[in-house]
């Protein structure tokens, strides 16, 4: 009982759905302020101190608009996908240890890094089928771009998560963050690099951010939705880049794990794991203020000719390092 | 001229320095040999404008050639009853706007013309009513979009065999005011674009013939937000040639700085939503930040921000004091180092220059043929201003380079813009240290004698066209504006065709389109 107790905590309060929740505002006022500033403008102010409201009062404010649903849509998928694709990626969350386990405790298991990539596919998925059932063209073009883009990213994106599996020699995103004694960065920082640039495509920013280039297709996926409905597509984003944000942490920042001063070390290591995540939530917003917006076959042209070639680069430097030279330096 | 003279001598009648311009006379039926002589007289000819005009019983029409940076126009006439005249767009492809509009507008059927449909008013006008003939009544029409509980007729996009069309606009997020262009799209590729414009059509050519020319320095000022200065000056410059009247040297250096500020923040309002069309959200951020200080350098001038309302009949409204000098050179100096550090930006920024080079790319002969005007055409390899043509206000004292590129993509569009915000900022600093001394506007009689002047000003966007009839009263019989968009919007039909369709905002922002003046 104190057992399901203690699950039923973790999954809904600590460090699970609640806690996620907040993480991913926090996030979204972070990537706001730190965007609003290299722009040389102030970001959000006047909600909270320092405006650290703000995205909380944008997801109410949408939650009570009217709900809209257009005509022409696909109802049942026009309604659920958004939800759906939110879930999946909270789902996915879940597998990623936060305080030191993953947020269920026994759900890890050996192959769980290949699940987790698998559960992103399947949200992308969702968010495609969310624009596909608009029956809007800009929706439907926008949903179009989601897969086409989704299809030159996926493979480097799984490639370059195989250089850390390799190096801690398992499949398992506990284990791999547990065995980094030595941050990954450190080992392989040329996968790194090429693994943040793959995620920008991933989570849909600058310089990949063509579903949703507002200039030509209005919202993208999102032009037909308002409401509740909108604003679970808009943490549905959010909450893909926290995820975005904390695989790398995962893979190549040493997960959760630093060093524990007093007390709990769940509380040092959500603590070390909110600073990294922090950390490369701020390398991606450098990036996405950086460049202008590709356009969708240059995207694919960069995905198939450059990143993929290179993924596959890294992929065998890396087993040749970690067969022949890292056992030597170990 | 001369050798014009001798070609056309027999069939024509050329009246010397009238309109202070040269100026042909021609019999309807002549016009298009004396309009294709002229234009193979010069490689570098264009049609400039298509003026009509009511003469009672006739209507007359005047074809404005810009031939080796003059204008020179062939006047004939056609009878109200039937007005026809064989098309010119055969010479000129750049006629086909223009004549459209005169068809629209005056009812004259361009024989030859191989689409005459509305350009600029709207679908559901009456027939055989022509709003700028003097004995139309046009009070008390009612089209749909002003009575919206009238039947619409929708069109929906069809499909064409593997063509798809695909309307953008009239509302669109890529722009910014309401337009349509149908684009023929197979797969991403562009393959047919028509533009419709008159969506926002304001009749603005003949409600200025009910105003004195002093409200109608006013109402021209609003013709474009952006560019307001430059209409004000143009029609400004029109009525002082018929005037008699000469602008004192300061009033003429200080028009000069109104319309360079003008030009400044025209110019940096452009990159900066260039590079939001391309999804550059800092570079859009960064360039209006920096415009910011130009607008308040317009309102240390001339009391307001953006509709300056400074130029007026006879000079400028108000005096620049000793003290605004430094104030200026100051923030001058301080964009003059930014606009460095966005050159060497778009330079070197590889995902900027994979958007905008080798995209869009107008050939200098389309260039000449479609008659663009302004940075478009300087961008394709066409050396034209009219500020180093026919020099106005104090243009012709100063020195500064004539920006131009080879290239005529999108990129060469971009760069010719930020290369003349340089060029600008060393004019007013120019004009600021060799301010001369004395009054800055004379006095000028409310009517003015009968007459009529053509003027041409460089606009932030290309050549500013006015042609101002007066009748001998205090308000003008007819006043023609053709605006730098006007000219250049045939051009975006040769630069989306063939291309992509995400590259179709990109490329049409580089262009500077600005509806509002074109549909005056």
């Amino acid at each position: 009982m104190i057992l399901s107790l203690d699950l039923i905590f973790r999954v809904l309060i600590f460090p699970g759905f609640t806690f996620i929740l907040f993480l991913t505002m926090f996030c979204d006022w972070v990537e706001r302020k730190i965007e609003a500033r290299m722009q040389n403008r102030v970001g959000p102010k006047f909600t909270g101190p320092a405006g650290i409201l703000q995205p909380f009062a944008d997801f109410i404010k949408l939650l009570i608009k009217e709900n809209i649903v257009p005509r022409d849509a696909k109802k049942t998928a026009f309604r659920f996908a958004p939800i759906l694709a939110f879930s999946v990626v909270v789902f996915a969350i879940c597998f990623l240890p936060v305080d030191g386990l993953a947020i269920i405790p026994n759900s890890a298991f050996a192959g769980d890094l290949i699940f987790v990539m698998a559960l992103i596919t399947v949200a992308n998925f969702l968010l495609f089928l969310s624009g596909w059932a608009s029956s809007s063209p800009y929706g439907a073009i926008g949903a179009a771009r989601v897969l086409t883009q989704f299809l030159g990213y996926d493979i480097p994106l799984f490639l370059l998560a195989l250089t850390p599996a390799f190096l801690a020699q398992s499949l398992s995103i506990t284990s791999i963050a547990a065995k980094q004694y030595l941050p990954f960065i450190l080992l392989a920082p040329w996968a790194f690099v090429l693994f943040v640039i793959t995620l920008q495509a991933e989570l849909e920013k600058d310089p990949f951010d063509v579903p949703l280039a507002e200039t030509e297709l209005v919202g993208g996926l999102e032009t037909e939705y308002c409401g509740g409905k909108l604003a679970f597509l808009h943490l549905t984003r959010d909450v893909q880049i926290v995820f975005g944000a904390a695989l790398v942490v995962e893979l190549f920042l040493g997960g959760p794990y630093g060093p524990v001063f007093f007390g709990l070390p769940a509380f040092w290591y959500s603590l070390w794991f909110v600073l990294k995540l922090l950390a490369v939530i701020v390398i991606s917003e450098y990036l996405t203020c950086l460049f202008a917006r590709l356009r969708i076959d240059q995207v694919l042209t960069a995905n198939w000719k450059i990143l993929l070639p290179l993924s596959l680069l890294s992929l065998i430097l890396t087993v040749a390092l970690a067969t022949w030279i890292y056992p030597l330096a170990v | 001229m001369a050798v014009l003279q001798k070609k056309l001598n027999n069939t024509v009648r050329i009246l010397p320095d009238y309109l202070g311009k040269a100026t042909i006379q021609v019999e309807a039926q002549l016009n298009r040999n004396v309009v294709k002589t002229l234009m193979e007289a010069d490689n570098d000819a264009g049609i400039a404008a298509i003026s009509g005009l009511d003469l009672g019983g006739k209507i007359g029409l005047m074809y404005h050639i810009r031939t080796n940076g003059a204008i020179v126009t062939i006047r004939t006439e056609v009878p109200k009853e039937n007005p026809k005249i064989s098309s010119i767009t055969d010479i000129s492809p750049g006629a086909s706007f223009h004549e459209r509009e005169v068809a629209d507008l005056f009812g004259v059927a361009f024989q030859g013309h191989p689409n005459l449909d509305r350009l600029v008013l709207p679908e559901d006008w009456p027939e055989n009513l022509y709003p700028l003939r003097k004995d139309a009544e046009i009070d008390g029409v009612v089209t749909k979009c002003e009575n919206p509980s009238a039947e619409t007729v929708e069109t929906q996009p069809q499909s064409d065999g593997t063509l798809v069309n695909m309307i953008v606009g009239p509302q669109h997020p890529a722009l910014l005011e309401p337009e349509k262009f149908s684009l023929k799209v197979e797969g991403e590729i562009v393959k047919e674009v028509e533009p419709r414009i008159g969506y926002v059509h304001r009749g603005i050519e003949k409600a200025a013939e009910r105003r004195t020319y002093l409200q109608d320095v006013y109402l021209v000022e609003r013709i474009c937000g952006i560019c307001n200065s430059c209409h004000a000056s143009a029609f400004v410059e029109t009525v002082e040639e018929i005037l008699g009247t000469q602008v004192p040297p300061r009033g003429k250096y200080l028009r000069t700085i109104i319309l360079e500020l003008n030009r400044l923040h025209s110019h940096l309002l452009l990159l900066g939503h260039a590079g939001l069309e391309i999804g550059y959200e800092t570079l859009f951020q960064y360039m209006w930040r920096d415009r910011e200080p130009i607008m308040d350098l317009t309102e240390l001038l001339t009391g307001n921000r953006v509709i300056a309302s400074s130029i007026t009949v006879g000079g400028v409204r108000r005096d620049l004091k000793e003290t605004h000098i430094p104030t200026i050179k100051n923030q001058l100096a301080i964009l003059r180092k930014k606009i460095k550090f966005y050159k060497n930006l778009f330079e070197s920024e590889p995902s900027f220059k994979v958007r905008t080079k080798n995209v869009g790319i107008l050939s200098r002969e389309d260039a000449i043929r479609l008659s663009v005007v302004g940075p478009v055409a300087r961008a394709s390899g066409v050396s034209m201003d009219v500020r180093k043509d026919a020099p106005y206000e104090a243009y012709g004292e100063i020195p500064f380079k004539l920006v131009t590129r080879s290239e005529g993509d999108t990129y060469a569009r971009l760069m010719v813009r930020l290369d003349e915000v340089i060029e600008s900022i060393n004019i007013i600093d120019y004009v600021l240290d060799h301010m001369p001394q004395g009054p800055y506007r004379v006095k000028v009689p409310r009517v003015v004698p009968a007459g009529e002047a053509v003027n041409r000003v460089e606009a932030p966007r290309g050549e500013l066209f006015y042609y101002v009839k007066s009748n001998g009263t205090a308000y003008p019989e007819r006043v023609k504006v053709r605006t730098p968009t006007f000219a250049n919007i045939p051009s975006f039909i040769k630069i989306a065709e063939g291309g992509n369709i995400a590259d179709v905002p990109a490329s049409f922002v580089s262009l500077d389109p600005c509806f509002s003046c074109t549909d005056r």
